[in-house]
């Protein structure tokens, strides 16, 4: 009886944490595929798996990297079970108008456009460290990369966007 | 020492690294320390544009955590999908009447909590850092709450400041570097808090102390090397440091 109520309590612990992270790893999964519905199923089918393999989860303090490496694998298995059309960028920031009208400020917009628009191994590092508050050594170990490789990644994600939003880069250094 | 194109390429990699070498430069250089406010500037709707806000972001109450919208029309109509998710939903039927006994049986969402789960929200807030955010930035965050920052600082440097939405109000979220770390204050005005409440949940570790008059004030640290007698010090250094204009 004891470990029954244990058990419960643990798995509305996990239900609770899901809730909790669920806003920034549906962010996540939708600048990783740049498409609100796969975003969704992605997302989706990283909780399904996550709820059947939470005894694997030891420590909550992990919970996040842990979600983020289940939802770059769900992301890499749709492209294994299908084939997706490429689509022009310009028409994928027509597609996500309603979430760009939304945004407070225009600048904002073209910022978002800009990120579409950054090659998708510059823009991961890029989110993993701004939105997720990742350090280089945590980004390195989920991408599998060296602290050095991120850190180029990272300097030619800033250096592109500033680029794409129209920003002086007069003083932006050489490679 | 670190030459100007060195250090805008660490800045470029990451603005928030507290290397001294970097600080050292700047510190010596009006030209990168130009550099670095407009770069910050860029990182700062760098962070705003990549918030995105998904459609289903707050989830109803009868929602549960696994969303059940989105799906697309060829993957609802599979078999094994269908199965997947009769397997699951049962899974998870079990485990809303287990999470609906325990949340009947609790007093209902704490304020604690709710700071925690605003925390979670924002976690480029927590680096350490040791650029300090701009006056004029700091005093708009803080004037709509009718209060100011003394002369001293109290118990840190302030290296974030925002003005965010919490239990319907616009709060002040700042960060302080203090020797024990990233702290993160929130200036609760519309909370009250009967006495003090001291809290260790999901990885955040710490204290709201009510304010007469004000509401309260909750100061957390990330994960569990700060003890809750620093956090409190720190709580009423702070305090001691805020000048309520209204």
């Amino acid at each position: 009886m004891k470990d029954q109520i244990g058990g419960n309590q643990k798995r509305a612990r996990f239900q609770a944490l899901c809730q909790s992270l669920r806003p920034d790893l549906l962010r996540f999964a939708f600048w990783l595929s740049r498409d609100r519905a796969l975003a969704e199923d992605v997302v989706q089918e990283t909780m399904l798996r996550a709820w059947k393999a939470q005894d694997s989860l030891q420590d909550e303090a992990a919970a996040k990297p842990w979600f983020l490496t289940i939802i770059r694998r769900e992301y890499a298995r749709c492209f294994e079970r299908k084939r997706f059309v490429t689509v022009d960028v310009d028409e994928l920031v027509a597609r996500e108008e309603p979430m760009l009208a939304a945004a407070e400020e225009q600048n904002l917009a073209e910022m978002r456009a800009a990120l579409f628009k950054l090659p998708d191994e510059y823009r991961e590092p890029l989110v993993l460290q701004v939105l997720m508050g990742f350090s280089t050594a945590e980004i390195a170990r989920e991408l599998d990369l060296s602290c050095g490789a991120v850190l180029t990644r990272l300097f030619r994600a800033r250096k592109q966007l500033r680029v794409l939003c129209g920003e002086d880069t007069s003083m932006d250094p050489q490679e | 020492m670190m030459d100007c194109a060195q250090y805008r390429r660490s800045m470029l990699a990451d603005p928030h690294d507290p290397d001294p070498h970097l600080r050292e430069h700047r510190e010596s250089c009006h030209d990168c320390t130009l550099y670095s406010e407009r770069l910050l500037r860029f990182e700062s709707r760098l962070e705003r544009a990549l918030r995105v806000d998904p459609v289903s972001e707050t989830p109803s109450s009868s929602d549960n955590v696994v969303p059940l919208r989105g799906r697309s029309r060829t993957a609802l109509r599979s078999p094994a999908y269908r199965k997947r998710m009769f397997a699951m939903a049962a899974s998870v039927l079990m485990a809303l009447v287990v999470a609906g006994g325990l949340w009947l049986s609790a007093p209902g969402t704490s304020l604690a909590a709710d700071v925690v789960t605003h925390m979670r929200e924002e976690p480029q807030a927590w680096r350490r850092t040791d650029l300090p955010v701009p006056d004029p930035k700091l005093e708009n965050v803080l004037r709509d709450s009718h209060l100011r920052l003394g002369a001293g600082g109290g118990a840190g440097m302030v290296s974030y400041a925002n003005s965010c939405g919490f239990r319907g109000h616009k709060v002040p979220h700042l960060v302080l570097q203090t020797e024990a770390g990233p702290v993160t204050v929130m200036v609760l005005v519309h909370e009250r808090s009967p006495k003090p409440v001291q809290f260790d949940e999901q990885g955040y570790r710490g204290v709201i102390v009510p304010v007469p008059g004000h509401g309260s004030l909750a100061v957390l640290t990330r994960g569990s090397s700060t003890d809750i007698e620093t956090i409190e010090h720190l709580a009423h250094r702070v305090l001691d440091s805020i000048v309520w204009t209204g």
